[in-house]
Parts: structure tokens; sequence; C-alpha cells
């Protein structure tokens, strides 16, 4: 009998210290373009004086169980797996970029073409670079969307995804959703996990952990 | 080429200040000023051509039954707005992928209106522009159901990128149930402008001018009303709502909605409409309708790129997280 899971992830907001990490190993993993980030980390201030807090916000595709992204898109390379994880079959899309206007998480990044850092002739490209260029072309497409798959190929494999293995305050928690014994269903409970904006019934898949 | 290596990375900061940003976003994907800059604006005139061409051909067979401007209000949607769409298009060799998913996407469907509507147009057309092989004459009832149809088919282009803007739940200056009535009202204002400037051109004389007037009129009125309640809308909504107003009525983008969507949109053709009526010769009747038709025009055009240039998606966190 197969196992159903559904991946979703907790990020504890005490614990981030907005150091970026996340956002570098994921564009390690999946050799994104410069300017597109699946992992971002925004700061905001919340509070009033003089109880004011600059807090670090960790932001990726939350995988909504109702994901907007999928019910807009045209031509239906946005799809939705098993597991609960919405994946961009880039051999599919068209780049109207519907879904990211429609998606209320700014997940989504449209690469019109793969434009390097620096620009001139004389480019100080690394190797890396070049290489992950080349990665990229390989695996994606120019003009097509892309978003974070929640690493679907090291997750497959039994490992966590980049930004969870990354992270050195271990503020990121990955597991089964429908796992009621699992670390995230048990710190969405003890801890009053949120979802972000669910006003608008999308059921995301990440939670957050408050940070006071 | 250093210019163009300027505005190269300066694509790439613009994505990143808006990636990074902590409050509300600009959505930065439709419409001129868009990430690829001029290229994402083919996506405005798409909804453009295919609001007044619609327009234009639902006004040309309803009202005046003039063939050549109908034909050309078809071609404006069936040439024009395709055109527009595969320029846009981040892989336009895909593109019939976009009629697959209709029962979830107001893409799927608008593009399925749009086939519908131009083959339905084209079927009426044809024994009036020279296939008298076909096997229907106008006037025949056949003939008038294939009218019927592109009619229902050209409203329903003139109407579905309102609703494309309404299913964009975060972005509050669009989901709002005005869109709708706002975007297919202005496609028959420019439909009726295009008709006008169609005649003009062509040196024929304008069938029914007088009802086609005041339809006109009415639609003016009809639009700055709509917009003002939009406005209305804004200022009671949330705080992303209030920005995309101070945007709209504040930033670089209020020249475009306040000065040539709303004063020379709506209220100068507004009152050369009324006053071609009492011109002394016909001569000046025409240029007047002529400058109140091209005015109209670009009303229409600066209201649908303000509005998508004012598109802000809410803060994707809200306060005490």
């Amino acid at each position: 009998m197969l196992e159903v899971v559904r991946w979703g992830m907790v990020i504890d907001l005490k614990r981030c210290t907005g150091c970026h990490t996340c956002t570098v190993a994921c564009k390690a993993e999946h050799h994104t373009p410069p300017g597109v980030f699946w992992a971002k980390v925004v700061r905001v201030e919340s509070g009033k004086y003089p109880t004011v807090i600059r807090q670090a916000v960790p932001l990726l595709c939350m995988h909504c169980k109702e994901p907007e992204c999928e019910k807009v898109c045209p031509t239906g390379a946005t799809k939705k797996k098993a597991d609960g994880t919405i994946i961009v079959d880039s051999k599919l899309c068209v780049g109207c970029r519907y879904c990211a206007v429609a998606c209320p998480y700014g997940a989504r990044c449209f690469t019109p073409e793969w434009k390097d850092y620096f620009t001139g002739e004389k480019k100080p490209s690394s190797q890396f670079a070049e290489y992950s260029k080349k990665k990229w072309l390989e695996e994606s497409d120019r003009g097509v969307v892309s978003k974070c798959n929640f690493c679907e190929e090291r997750v497959a494999d039994g490992k966590k995804p980049a930004c969870v293995n990354a992270c050195p305050t271990e503020a990121r928690t990955f597991g089964d959703l429908d796992d009621p014994e699992s670390e995230v269903s048990q710190l969405i409970k003890k801890r009053r996990g949120m979802q972000l904006h669910p006003e608008y019934g999308t059921d995301a898949c990440v939670y957050y952990l408050p940070a006071r | 080429m250093a210019q163009s290596a300027s505005s190269s990375q300066r694509g790439v900061c613009v994505m990143q200040q808006e990636d990074f940003k902590p409050g509300a976003r600009t959505q930065m994907e439709w419409g001129f000023g868009g990430r690829r800059r001029w290229r994402d604006g083919a996506l405005l005139m798409a909804l453009f051509l295919g609001g007044i061409g619609a327009g234009q051909f639902v006004v040309s067979t309803w009202l005046i039954h003039s063939v050549e401007s109908a034909l050309v209000g078809l071609v404006v949607v069936g040439v024009g707005k395709t055109a527009a769409h595969l320029v846009y298009l981040g892989q336009p060799k895909r593109f019939y992928r976009l009629f697959l998913r209709p029962k979830t996407s107001w893409i799927s469907r608008g593009l399925i209106f749009m086939v519908v509507f131009v083959a339905f147009g084209a079927a009426y057309l044809a024994p009036d522009i020279g296939f008298d092989w076909v096997p229907w004459e106008t006037g025949s009832s056949l003939s008038d159901l294939l009218l019927a149809g592109a009619i229902l088919s050209a409203f329903l282009v003139m109407v579905y990128d309102g609703f494309v803007l309404l299913s964009c739940k975060s972005i509050t200056a669009w989901n709002t149930a005005l869109m709708p009535p706002l975007f297919f009202t202005y496609a028959i204002a420019g439909g009726t402008a295009m008709t006008y400037l169609t005649l003009i051109a062509m040196g024929s004389e304008i069938p029914n001018q007088d009802t086609l007037t005041t339809i006109d009129s009415v639609l003016l009125v009809s639009l700055f009303a709509l917009l003002v309640i939009y406005i209305l809308n804004m200022t009671t909504s949330t705080a992303t709502a209030r920005e995309s107003l101070r945007k709209l009525t504040t930033t670089k983008v209020a020249i475009a909605f306040v000065g040539v969507a709303i004063f020379a949109g709506l209220l100068v053709p507004l009152s050369l409409t009324l006053y071609h009526e009492v011109a002394a010769t016909e001569t000046v009747a025409s240029v007047l309708l002529a400058v109140s038709s091209v005015l109209e025009l670009s009303g229409d055009l600066s209201v649908r790129h303000s509005i998508l240039r004012a598109g802000l998606h809410a803060p994707v966190f809200s306060e005490g997280l």
C-alpha cells in the first residue's frame, strides 16, 4: 500500500536570524538565474513603541492545498503532486504569468533569459556561474515560470530540502502534515503555527511559529 | 552598448528590490514597465485591442449595419489581439496550450471566446466580403444565427479581461466586482469611437449618428460614474487598496489615470460629442467627432494601463506575526 504524505514546513520565527543561508542554499541547489529567488528572507517591523521588534521572515512557495496558481494556469503546467507539492512543468509552460500574478505569496519567478550579474566584454563569471547557467538551461527553459519545488529530488532520496538542511539555527522543520505525530504537526499544535493569508482559502502547507 | 548594459542591470535590480520588499509589492508581470519593460506592454495592447475590436464589431453590426467597420473590428481582434498575445508570451510556440484549461482559467476561457467570436464573425461577414459561395446569405436565418453567436461571443471577449483581473485575490485594486462592468463599458465606448474613426477615414456617412452619439455620451457618463465608484471603493478598502489609489492619483501613473484617462479620455470627449451637434459646418462636426474618438481611445488605453500599473499585492505577512 502506498504511504500517503502531505509535505509541509514549519518556520520558527523566534529562531530565524535572517542570515539568508536558505536563499543561498536554494540557489546553489537549483542553479537559479541571477535575480530569481525561490527562497528569500524579508525583514519586517511589528509592534508599537516600546515593544517593537524587527523580524526576519523567510518566504518560499507555500505549496497550498488549494493553490490559486494551479487554478488559473491555462496550460496545465502547474500541477499538484500526490504528496501535496506544487510543481511547474517547464516544458508545458507558455510564460503567460497568470500564476505569478495570482499567487498571493509572490513565490513565482519568471525568467525571460539568463541575465549575468556582470555585463560587458570581460565578465568575471566564475566556473560555478557557467556551470549553473548550463544546468539551468538543461533542466528549465527561458520564458517560463519557476518556483520552489520543496527539493523534490532530494526528498525522493530521503534527504531534507536544501534550505532546511542548511539553516544554521534549525529554524525550519520539514515533514508530513497528515501525520499527527510528526514533528511539524506537533510544532503547529503546541506552538500555535500560523499560515500566511488564511483568508484567501489557500490552506498553505508552510506554517510560521510566532516570534513572541 | 553602455546604455543597454545599464538598463540590463537595472532590470535585475528592480527584481531584487521587489522580491525582498516587505510591504505591498507591485505586480511586475503585466503591462508596460514590467519585468521585460516594453515587451510586457504587449499584454496591455492585447486587452485593449480585444476590447475595442469586439466593441466595434457589435456597434457596427447591431446599430449601424456597416460591413466595412465590422470587418475592421474583426481584424483588430483576430490579428491585432492575437499578435499582441504572441509577442507577450515567454514561449509563443506553445500558444495552443493556452486553450486547455477553460474549466478553471479565465485566460483559457477568454481565448476560446476570442476564437469563437472570430469564427462566427468571419462566417457572418463572408457573403458581404466576396465569399459568395458560402451556403447562406445576409439576412437569412442562418446568417442571423451566426450574427447572434458573434455578438454573444464578442460580449464575452469584452468582459473576460475584467474577470481575469478580478480572479487575483491578493491584488485588492483588481479583486473588485467593478472590473468586469468597467472593462465591458470601456470596450463598448472604445468600439463606438473606432466605428466613428473607421467611417470618417473611409469618407462614409455615419448611419444612425444621433443614436450613436447619444449612446456614446451615455457610455462616457457611465464610465465616469464607474471610475468614481472605483476610487471611492478603494478609499474605504484595505491599506493595499489605498496604496494603489495613492499610486493612481499621486505618482507617475496619475498622468495616465487622471490626466489622460479621466480628463482627456472622458471629460473632453464628452464635451466634444455634445458640442459637435451644434457645430457650424459638417466638416467641423466630423473633425470634432474624430478628435473626440481619438481621445476616447487614448483614455481607454490609459485606464487599462493605470489599473495594471496600480496592481499591488497585499503584503505577504500581516502585522504581529
